[in-house]
C-alpha cells in the first residue's frame, strides 16, 4: 500500500513537498494566531488558545474516527495494513485529546473562575481520554497475537459510545460555550478574520495529523518486519 | 446469528450448566454480594450523617455498587472459564458462538438481578430511603440497568480473558464505556426515590434502553471476532 521497496531499501512515501507543506501551514497559523488576529474585545488574549483548542478538539474526532473506521476494515480484511492505521491513529487522538484537556482549562480559568467544570464537552473529553488511554494499555499489555483484534474491538465499541456519552451527559449538566463556529441556520458567531484564522490553525492541525500518522505507521511497519523477521531466524535456527 | 431452536437450545444449555456449577459452589454469588454490602457500608462511612446529604447520594452508591459487583463477578466467572481451558471446550461444541455469549451475559445477569435484590432492603434501610412505593419502576430500571452492565461487561471479560494483566484491564476497559448506562441509571434511580414515576423520567429510560440494544446487537454481531483462534 504506501511506501515500497527499492533495490531493497525502503523508500520514503513522503515526498518533500508534505511536509514542508505542513510547516509552512503550521507557521502561517502561528502568524494568523499570534499577529494576524484581532484581539477579542470581552475576553481579552486568553481568546487566542481557542485556535488550538478547538482544532485539537477537531483533530482528535478526526483520529478516533480514523480508529473506528480503521477496526471495522481491519476485522473485516485482516490486513496488517488497518491494525497499524487504527494504532497509530488512537494514539495521536490521545495526544490531540491531552492537549484539549490542557488548552481547555488554561482559558477556563480566566473565563469561568475555575480551571474545570463538569460540562457536558469537558466530561465527554474526559471520558474519551480514558477509553483511548485503555486501548494503548490493552495493547501495550497483550502478548497475545489476537490483540489487534481485541483493540479493533474496543475501536468499534468505544466510538459507538460517543454518542451515549454525549447524550447522558447533556442531561445531566450544560455550561460549555454553544458552538461559534457554525451556528443553527448555518451562520457563523466568527467574525472574518477570526474565521480565517481558525481555519488556517484547523488545517495545520490536519496537516500534522496525517504528518505524524504516516511517520507512526512507517515505525509500526518496520517493527512488524523485525517480529517477522525474528520469527523467521528463530524457525531457522531452532526449527 | 441465526435465532432459532438449536440456538436457544445450546444457550439454554450453557446457561444452565453455568448455573448449576454456581449453584453448587455459590462462588460468584457470595463474592458478589459480599462486596456489595461492603461498597455500600464504606460510603456509608465516608458521607457522614446528615441525612439529606446521605439521600441524595443513595441512588449512586447504589449503582457503583452494582458496577463493581458486576466486575468482580465476570472477574470470577472468567477465572474459572479460563482454567482447563474450559472456554475451548464449550466453543467447540456449540455450533453458533453467539450462543456462548448470549448464555454467559444471561448467567451474569441473573447474578445481579439476585445481588440486586439482595441489597435493596439493606440499602432501604441503611440509607433510609422508603422504596415501597416506587419498586415496580425501580425494578424496571435496576433490570434495564443490569441488562446494559452484563452485556458490555460479558463483552469485555471474554476479550481479557487471554490477557496477562486481565484483573487490571476488565475495569479499566469497562468503566469508561459504561458511563453512559451510569449517569441514566443514577438520575433515574433518583428520581424514583424523590417520588416521580416512570413516565417522569421516559428520557433516561428511553436512553438505557438505546444503550442495551446498541450493545447487545454490536455484541452479539463482533463476538465471533473475540473468540475466533
Amino acid at each position: 500500500m504506501a511506501g515500497g521497496e527499492k533495490n531493497g531499501r525502503p523508500v520514503n512515501f513522503w515526498p518533500g513537498w508534505y511536509a514542508m507543506l505542513t510547516y509552512v501551514a503550521m507557521v502561517a497559523a502561528l502568524w494568523c494566531i499570534f499577529v494576524y488576529a484581532p484581539t477579542e474585545k470581552a475576553q481579552g488574549i486568553v481568546q487566542r488558545i481557542f485556535y488550538f483548542h478547538v482544532s485539537s478538539a477537531m483533530t482528535m474526532f478526526v483520529a478516533f474516527f480514523a480508529v473506528f473506521v480503521a477496526s471495522i476494515i481491519y476485522l473485516w480484511k485482516h490486513a496488517d495494513w488497518w491494525d497499524q492505521t487504527a494504532m497509530s491513529a488512537a494514539e495521536l487522538g490521545v495526544l490531540f485529546c491531552t492537549l484539549v484537556l490542557i488548552t481547555g482549562p488554561i482559558w477556563g480559568r480566566p473565563i469561568w473562575g475555575v480551571w474545570w467544570t463538569w460540562d457536558p464537552t469537558l466530561t465527554l473529553t474526559l471520558v474519551l481520554w480514558l477509553i483511548y488511554v485503555a486501548y494503548l494499555m490493552l495493547r501495550a499489555d497483550a502478548t497475545d497475537p489476537r490483540r489487534a483484534r481485541f483493540a479493533a474491538i474496543l475501536g468499534i465499541v468505544g466510538f459507538i459510545d460517543v454518542p451515549l456519552i454525549r447524550w447522558s451527559i447533556e442531561k445531566w449538566r450544560n455550561l460549555h460555550p454553544d458552538p461559534v463556529i457554525v451556528q443553527s441556520g448555518g451562520t457563523t458567531g466568527l467574525p472574518p478574520a477570526m474565521m480565517l484564522t481558525f481555519l488556517v490553525s484547523l488545517t495545520a492541525f490536519l496537516l500534522l495529523f496525517v504528518f505524524l500518522l504516516r511517520q507512526r505507521m512507517a515505525i509500526a511497519r518496520r517493527r512488524h518486519e523485525l517480529e517477522v523477521l525474528r520469527y523467521k531466524v528463530d524457525e531457522a535456527l531452532f526449527g | 446469528m441465526s435465532v432459532n431452536g438449536a440456538f436457544m437450545r445450546q444457550a439454554g444449555a450453557i446457561l444452565a450448566k453455568d448455573l448449576k456449577t454456581e449453584w453448587r459452589a455459590r462462588e460468584v454469588f457470595t463474592s458478589m454480594f459480599v462486596f456489595t454490602v461492603l461498597v455500600v457500608v464504606v460510603f456509608q462511612f465516608t458521607i457522614g450523617s446528615n441525612p439529606a446529604l446521605i439521600r441524595e447520594v443513595a441512588a449512586g452508591v447504589l449503582w457503583v455498587a452494582l458496577l463493581f459487583a458486576t466486575v468482580i463477578g465476570l472477574q470470577r466467572a472468567v477465572q474459572m472459564e479460563g482454567e482447563e481451558d474450559c472456554l475451548q471446550g464449550v466453543l467447540l461444541a456449540v455450533q453458533d458462538r453467539s450462543a456462548l455469549f448470549l448464555a454467559k451475559a444471561l448467567a451474569n445477569m441473573i447474578y445481579l438481578l439476585v445481588v440486586a435484590g439482595c441489597i435493596l432492603p439493606l440499602f432501604a434501610l441503611w440509607f433510609r430511603v422508603d422504596l415501597t412505593a416506587s419498586l415496580p419502576d425501580l425494578g424496571v430500571i435496576l433490570a434495564l440497568g443490569i441488562v446494559g452492565l452484563s452485556v458490555l461487561g460479558t463483552l469485555f471479560s471474554l476479550i481479557v480473558l487471554n490477557i496477562r494483566m486481565r484483573e487490571v484491564m476488565l475495569p479499566l476497559l469497562f468503566l469508561p464505556v459504561s458511563v453512559p448506562l451510569l449517569i441514566a441509571s443514577v438520575y433515574a434511580t433518583g428520581d424514583l426515590i424523590d417520588g416521580k414515576t416512570l413516565a417522569d423520567i421516559r428520557d433516561y429510560v428511553i436512553l438505557i434502553t438505546v444503550f442495551d440494544v446498541v450493545f447487545l446487537v454490536l455484541a452479539v454481531l463482533i463476538f465471533d471476532y473475540v473468540v475466533e483462534e
